[in-house]
């Protein structure tokens, strides 16, 4: 479990900032007083048990659901109240916890649309600057010999998470949310999971990586923020977290006779 | 970087056989055979506006024939009451067609998955009632007749084999229009709402704009099918532009098949053909059009372009092993 000491923490400019953001389902609060600030080239990890809230904050990122109280700013810019489109054309880019990539079309159809997004934020780039971009995106993830006219459905659950994460980091994000790439992959793919964050960290991406195997979580992170239902229970850098003994209770229980 | 499919991949050839064979058809069969072909073309083009709503956009419809008779009557009241050249009239019709699909579905589409479609044929009953009661617009039930021919400038297209190759060179078009909005960003921008909505709107796609430019492309295809119509039967009246028509254009794409152009015209020539075929049949026709229709969608859910398409993968890969999966599990 080594701590990649990067660049992390350093006083950079935030990118997205989540300012006591409250989300409550009924009786149930899914997300309670959580901020979060996430800096250019960095990962964080959000950690949690089941049910701890990862998935609501995505989804409160993202838009796809939206806040009851709090405020969310990228690059100082209030997005509240933004549609999830918009905020999508604003550089936060997202993957599923399952695949959703369009089931009915081809694998190139698929690709292009990260590629759409990439335009409508920037139509000034040149198309080589793409291809360039996604030769070494499908050259890192293993794709780059599928026959891209196949359908989805030719593709193992691997492959799929896969192409989700390319199909991402291709339309070039500000904040790259990962909602748990590796579940369900293999070591190979988990390395190539890796890799894919590591261009995006290259892109001066903001990573936000939800997981739950600790050994990746531990090995990629640079900082890491712990949630237990709903609430911020730790934050620090992977080592801290490790130590922390609160973290060691939500996550296996109070000891045995402790 | 990507590959797409070479120029003579097998659907690139079918479409080819398809246009020789339309173009030599006229040669070949009766004056009335060319007419059931020229209005199965019609059908062809609002089938093909349920395609893009539908197939591409994954929104049911239930007033594409509705839009349909909308473009009729645009030409037929351009034609008879300003006397507009029929070129002119039938730009008003698309154009026409399309603002009026579009201004609509800047309110239906507030409505999310299928409550859409259920407010689509309230908008069909309603479009209905409007051509066979207002006197003074539609002409009511007895319609509009004296509908001139298509032409421009000196040249007139009154023969029906003339008239059948305007609605091809129209329905070319439009198949060619709806090919390259597949390969844009905006037809990939439907497929994606049609897959899911959320993850579309995640990729920065604004679905409610989205979905209402397909529906006025629609629009556009229904409005230029009517102007045709218009010129191919001379009179129009309420009794062709019905909610049974809307369901059958969503039959027809059911039975052809919703993930391509060609499922449109496969289903189109097949429900429209096969009665004139088996008209001896006389009534049975419908009990085994009922239960064939049944049997199909259980055997070939993808209706009979995506099956035959499945079938060819099947057998392509078969003969072709790519044997280039290298992941475990």
């Amino acid at each position: 479990m080594i701590n990649s000491e990067g660049n992390a923490g350093q006083p950079a400019k935030k990118v997205l900032k989540l300012d006591k953001v409250c989300k409550r389902f009924g009786g149930v609060v899914a997300a309670n007083d959580i901020s979060i600030e996430l800096f250019p080239g960095e990962v964080l990890g959000l950690i949690g048990p089941n049910g701890a809230g990862k998935s609501t904050i995505i989804n409160l990122i993202t838009g796809v659901y939206q806040v009851n109280d709090g405020k969310i700013f990228i690059e100082g810019k209030d997005i509240t109240k933004a549609p999830a489109h918009t905020r999508a054309r604003e550089g936060i880019t997202r993957t599923f916890q399952h695949p959703h990539l369009l089931q009915r079309s081809d694998i190139a159809t698929n690709i292009f649309l990260g590629m759409d997004l990439a335009r409508k934020k920037d139509n000034k780039m040149q198309t080589g600057e793409y291809k360039e971009l996604l030769d070494r995106l499908l050259q890192v993830s293993g794709l780059d010999d599928l026959d891209f006219d196949d359908g989805i459905g030719r593709l193992s659950y691997g492959e799929q998470k896969l192409l989700e994460t390319v199909r991402a980091i291709l339309s070039r994000p500000k904040v790259l949310l990962l909602d748990e790439p590796a579940a369900g992959l293999n070591q190979r793919e988990l390395e190539k999971i890796k890799a894919l964050v590591r261009i995006a960290l290259d892109m001066d991406a903001a990573v936000l990586f939800i997981e739950h195997r600790m050994d990746l979580v531990m090995s990629i992170c640079h900082r890491i923020t712990v949630l237990n239902f709903g609430n911020l229970i730790a934050e620090g850098t992977p080592a801290e977290i490790q130590e922390n003994p609160v973290v060691i209770e939500a996550y296996l229980g109070r000891k045995r006779g402790a | 970087m990507i590959k797409r499919k070479n120029l003579f991949s097998a659907a690139n050839i079918a479409w080819l056989f398809v246009i020789v064979l339309a173009i030599m058809l006229p040669f070949t069969v009766s004056g009335y055979m060319v007419r059931v072909l020229s209005t199965t073309m019609i059908t062809y083009m609002c089938v093909l506006s349920l395609y893009v709503l539908f197939g591409m956009c994954g929104q049911s419809s239930f007033v594409q024939c509705g839009l349909w008779g909308v473009g009729a009557y645009i030409t037929a009241l351009l034609t008879t009451r300003l006397g507009a050249p029929p070129l002119l009239a039938m730009l008003g019709s698309m154009v026409g067609t399309a603002l009026f699909a579009f201004l609509i579905g800047l309110v239906l589409f507030r409505l999310k998955r299928y409550y859409f479609a259920f407010s689509t044929i309230g908008l069909m009953m309603v479009l209905n009632g409007l051509f066979q009661n207002w006197k003074e617009g539609t002409g009511g039930a007895l319609g509009i007749s004296d509908i001139p021919p298509f032409g421009v400038g000196p040249f007139q297209i009154s023969s029906g084999q003339g008239n059948y190759y305007l609605i091809l060179f129209f329905a070319a078009c439009a198949t060619l229009l709806i090919w390259a909005l597949y390969r844009s960003s905006l037809g990939r921008s439907f497929m994606a709402i049609r897959d899911n909505e959320t993850a579309a709107n995640c990729m920065g796609v604004n679905s409610l704009i989205s979905k209402d430019i397909a529906f006025g492309i629609s629009g556009a295809l229904c409005g230029v099918a009517g102007a045709l119509f218009s010129f191919l039967s001379g009179y129009i009246s309420s009794t062709s532009f019905t909610l049974p028509t809307s369901q059958l254009y969503l039959v027809i794409i059911m039975l052809g098949g919703t993930a391509s152009p060609g499922g449109a015209l496969i289903g189109s020539f097949i429900i429209t053909l096969l009665p004139e075929w088996f008209r001896p049949l006389k009534d049975y026709m419908q009990l085994i059009y009922g239960l064939g229709i049944m049997g199909l969608m259980i055997v070939l859910p993808e209706g009979l372009v995506g099956g035959g398409k499945d079938l060819y993968d099947k057998f392509r890969r078969k003969r072709r092993p790519t044997g280039k999966k290298s992941f475990e599990a």
